[in-house]
């Protein structure tokens, strides 16, 4: 079937309502976000209409560059470690019958329905000292001494990772399921143990997925404000948690604008520079 | 995971900004065909639910008109939300519970329509502290209820109650304490100055609140959670994995009446004496009806039920009260209070923020 | 000799056999074609073979060796699989290479494999291309030459002409014969195709519901086919029922002389359309009428009833039998034409 280009406005009526729907719930409110960045802070809690600088000048400080850059390592590092675990997880759920990877998939989308709230609390009482898993050590006889593992840069990361987790299966998964199993087997046959054949020929195979799902997760864990707060330290805070602080508590919705404009770009410039690279790769 | 849901309900419910206003539009209206009605912002959560429970219906069953309490969010988001409506001629609220900061704020736009004195006889009731008026001496506001941040302790870890706020910079405390999150929250500020400069007026100038930032610093060894969410620390408190910090007087007397192994102390210095006010819209036409209410709460009668049954501290004087000792040191105390430096969350705040962000995050 | 030998190979899924109990000897360098409808336990014989799947009893040896246990990639056999498995990640000449990368052969010993198998398969030049670019025919070659690379002692295909097109698979059925035939590696094809096994084998094992019926020459097996599976399976047959009476095989009470029965004075015979010679009624001919008459040019169908059961002849336009729809035909049987199968 040939496609032909359209000539008449009325040939672009079907994309109307999602093109609608993108500028409703997308443009508009980016657009305002934006707007507001340039507005005047009023300190009484209001802002009035302006064009102004100010706001992206009180970013512009090495405290905030710290901040930020810690943003992107954490929300790196929970890419990598999420697709890391996923994607061999995956790998073997996929083979298994379809009755038990029915029952895998309903447990990690029951995951997806905690709310941030709630596992953070899970986890900070899973790693504290007085009812945390350290005791079942200590029960074990592995460990001399109850600890507490939160707040730590390690209980922000496990807590992170537990929630991207399941997002990251579902978005492997159905490529995954779509890789034909004979590569596999081809492998083997090539003389590839099941290892080097899971490394030589299924991950080289779902490069451009991998990218892609490290990219998802990335920007799913930049926008994490509530588990740094709950399992970290100020210093695991991240971009997020400040954006929050300013326009809930302080009411500062020009700066928490442009603290979140400058987020949403410097995510975008990372992404295309991802896209880029993997094209060049694929050339 | 019923302390959890109880607790994060929490009567200052700090992240529900936004939700109050949406049930509110889904709420359809409660009036019954009564005349008299009057709109009522009260903090959701516990705060609302107590007050429907112990305070409204008592209110209607005197006065004749109907309350239709509406669920608003902590302080700015309110404020702003407030404004807005006022500027398009709207109250969603004829009266609202407002934090004083916020009150400042409402004032500089002059978003509080003055209170006639003449019709509040029941305001001599209350302590001075507890009147907010624009610089111009209008009244801007009256004290709604008021309660203490104090210091608090696990009795397991801590067997003798510490006196002083300055238990917070004890070497031996290290990694032990859980302190509230933002500055204009925490008021640490007032503490620092109070227990070690000689008052809060040592923050007059930007030297002191720096010297006082500097006196702070030397805190941060020793905490190891910064909440925002106060049923977090809660829970680590009651399990001794945070055995120290501030926290609510009241919420801590009553989790320790339901035996779990946690203290309030009043330091020499005094709890952190925090407040609401009732205040009204400019954009309110139910001045009347909202008069009535304020000088309806301002009775020592009501104060008192405020304090038995919602546990909050009474705004009107102690003499006028028929609170005994023992139910008025549930929710309050003779000690003088660290009165929050509210001005300075009003002129300095941006600066104060980043100060203090930079101060733990740093 | 000493190739590869199974050994009562039997392989269950659950309650579910699919071979049962195969024993087959392949004598170095031959060419194998397993033979038989889906189902019939074919693929999974094969998969045993290359180690994929494990069988539940049985033994199966290389070369003298025992290698029921030892895992797939340590069996140095080539494998082409029916979805061809090419590495949508690689490049032709990576995909060939693959097996001697995988094996830390050094880089230019690599290279200069893959230009002798690219040349091999006609597609010098090609090593750079990605495979997706590559034609149904050049991608078949490019997973033939990627398992021909380490010149393995065991050469295995699953179906491995079947996404091709009727007029290539034809091509590529003689050109992997004949690539056999230069190198002697002994291969084993898994077909359904009757035709691809004919043309290929030296032996055909015709496999029905796990387990072999018949294993022989293509000729062999078309010419003197074991059973009427066999029979009917391989080529055109009709199947004929005969009888003996007095000592001599009769069909619809006509006598075939020379031709005998085993005892029990029943049994079925298998005539292939070839061997139908159509006479003038009566004498020593079976009688029978013409139902139909397909001219195909090449060759000329005649649909004959015999005594209620259908018998298909075919001849030659040379030897055009001058009958039409409703005339009464003989149909003359010989002993040679006639096979007695085992009921």
């Amino acid at each position: 079937m040939r496609r032909e280009a359209p000539r008449h406005p009325l040939d672009y009526l079907p994309i109307a309502f999602p093109g609608l729907m993108l500028v409703v719930f997308f443009v508009v409110p980016f657009g305002t976000m934006i707007a507001v960045s340039f507005f005047r802070r009023d300190p009484a809690g209001f802002y009035a209409p302006d064009f102004v600088f100010d706001n992206y000048a009180r970013f512009l400080s090495l405290f905030f560059a710290n901040v930020l850059g810690f943003s992107l390592f954490l929300a790196m590092t929970v890419a990598i470690v999420s697709v890391a675990l996923a994607l061999p997880f995956t790998h073997m759920l996929a083979r298994l019958p379809r009755k038990a990877q029915v029952v895998w998939l309903v447990a990690l989308l029951s995951v997806l329905s905690l709310s941030e709230v709630i596992i953070g609390f899970a986890w900070s009482t899973l790693l504290s000292r007085t009812a945390g898993i350290t005791n079942l050590f200590v029960w074990l006889g592995i460990m001399e001494q109850a600890q507490a593992l939160t707040p730590s840069f390690g209980a922000v990361l496990t807590g992170m990772v537990y929630q991207a987790f399941p997002y990251t299966v579902l978005v492997l998964y159905p490529a995954i399921v779509r890789l034909d199993p004979t590569l596999t087997e081809a492998a083997r046959t090539l003389g590839a143990s099941p290892l080097k054949a899971f490394f030589t020929v299924v991950v080289p195979a779902l490069r451009n997925t991998l990218v892609a799902t490290v990219v998802m997760v990335f920007i799913f864990a930049l926008g994490s404000y509530l588990l740094p707060q709950l399992l970290g330290r100020p210093q695991h805070w991240t971009l997020s948690v400040l954006i929050t602080d300013q326009a809930i508590y302080q009411s500062n919705m020009p700066f928490a604008a442009a603290m979140a404009v400058f987020l949403v770009l410097v995510t975008l410039g990372l992404v295309a520079m991802t896209v880029l690279i993997g094209r060049k790769g694929e050339a | 995971m019923k302390d959890i849901l109880k607790t994060s309900v929490s009567r200052r419910a700090v992240l529900g900004t936004g939700l109050a206003g949406v049930s509110m539009l889904a709420m359809p209206s409660m009036l019954r065909a009564q005349d008299k009605s009057l709109k009522v912002g009260v903090y959701g959560g516990y705060f609302k639910d107590s007050f429907d429970k112990h305070i409204f219906p008592e209110f209607t069953k005197a006065t004749g008109i109907a309350v239709e309490s509406v669920a608003e969010p902590t302080g700015e988001a309110w404020l702003v939300q407030l404004e807005q409506a006022a500027r398009a001629g709207q109250a969603p609220a004829d009266v609202s519970m407002i934090s004083q900061v916020a009150m400042l704020k409402g004032q500089t736009t002059e978003l509080w329509a003055p209170l006639d004195a003449a019709k509040l006889k029941n305001m001599a009731n209350l302590k001075e502290t507890f009147i907010n008026k624009y610089p111009d001496g209008r009244i801007a506001g009256i004290g709604a209820v008021s309660w203490y941040i104090t210091l608090v302790t696990n009795t397991d870890v801590f067997k003798e109650a510490p006196t002083s706020w300055q238990a917070l910079w004890d070497p031996a405390n290290a990694d032990k304490l859980g302190l509230l999150a933002l500055v204009s929250n925490s008021f640490l500020l007032e503490v620092t100055a109070k227990s070690f400069m000689g008052g809060t007026n040592a923050l007059d100038t930007e030297e002191g609140i720096l010297k006082a930032f500097e006196k702070l610093a030397e805190v941060k060894p020793n905490v190891r959670l910064w909440y925002r969410d106060e049923a977090q620390f809660e829970q680590s408190l009651k399990s001794g994995e945070i055995p120290m910090g501030q926290y609510y007087h009241d919420v801590t007397g009553l989790a320790a009446a339901d035996g779990n192994p946690v203290r309030s102390t009043f330091p020499k210095e005094g709890g952190i004496l925090d407040s609401g006010s009732w205040a009204v819209s400019r954009a309110s036409q139910k001045g009347e009806e909202a008069h009535v209410f304020i000088d309806y709460m301002s009775q020592p009668a009501v104060q008192a039920t405020l304090s038995r049954k919602v546990g909050t501290s009474p705004t009107v004087k102690r003499e006028l009260l028929d609170l005994t000792p023992e139910e008025f040191a549930a929710v309050s105390s003779d000690i003088d209070p660290v009165i929050p430096r509210y001005d300075l969350y009003q002129t300095k705040s941006d600066w104060l923020n980043q100060k203090w962000t930079e101060l733990i995050v740093g | 000799m000493s190739g590869l030998a199974l050994q009562n190979v039997v392989k269950e899924f659950g309650s579910f056999t699919a071979v049962k109990g195969v024993d087959l000897e392949v004598p170095n360098g031959t060419f194998v074609c397993l033979l038989g409808p889906s189902g019939c336990g074919k693929t999974t014989l094969l998969r045993m073979i290359a180690g994929l799947d494990l069988p539940t009893r049985g033994a199966i040896r290389l070369g003298g060796e025992d290698i029921t246990a030892v895992p797939t990639h340590k069996r140095n056999l080539g494998m082409v699989f029916q979805s061809l498995a090419l590495f949508p990640h690689l490049t032709v000449g990576e995909n060939i290479a693959y097996p001697l990368r995988i094996r830390g052969i050094d880089k230019a010993a690599q290279a200069r494999r893959v230009e002798e198998l690219l040349a091999m398969i006609h597609l010098k030049g090609y090593a750079d291309r990605p495979v997706s670019k590559l034609s149904g025919g050049q991608r078949q070659r490019v997973a033939i030459a990627r398992a021909l690379a380490i010149s393995p002692k065991l050469f295995l295909l699953d179906e491995p002409l079947s996404a091709l097109d009727a007029k290539l698979r034809e091509a590529m059925q003689v050109e992997l014969r004949q690539l056999q035939q230069s190198l002697g590696i002994t291969t084993i094809v898994v077909t359904h195709d009757q035709r691809e096994a004919m043309t290929m084998a030296d032996t055909v094992v015709v496999m029905q519901a796990g387990e072999i019926r018949q294993a022989a020459s293509p000729i062999e097996i078309y010419r003197r086919p074991a059973d009427s599976f066999v029979a009917d399976f391989i080529g055109q047959t009709n199947l004929i029922e005969a009888e003996a009476t007095g000592g001599v095989a009769s069909v619809l009470g006509v006598a075939v002389p020379g031709l005998t029965l085993p005892a029990g004075g029943k049994a079925l015979l298998s005539v292939r359309p070839e061997d139908v010679h159509l006479t003038a009624p009566g004498g020593s001919a079976v009688p029978a009428t013409v139902t139909f008459v397909r001219d195909l040019g090449g060759t000329i169908e005649t649909f004959l009833d015999a005594g209620g059961r259908q018998v298909v002849a075919v001849s030659t336009p040379r030897e055009r039998p001058e009958v039409s729809v409703g005339q009464a035909v003989g149909i003359q049987l010989t002993a040679e034409d006639c096979v007695v199968l085992k009921s």
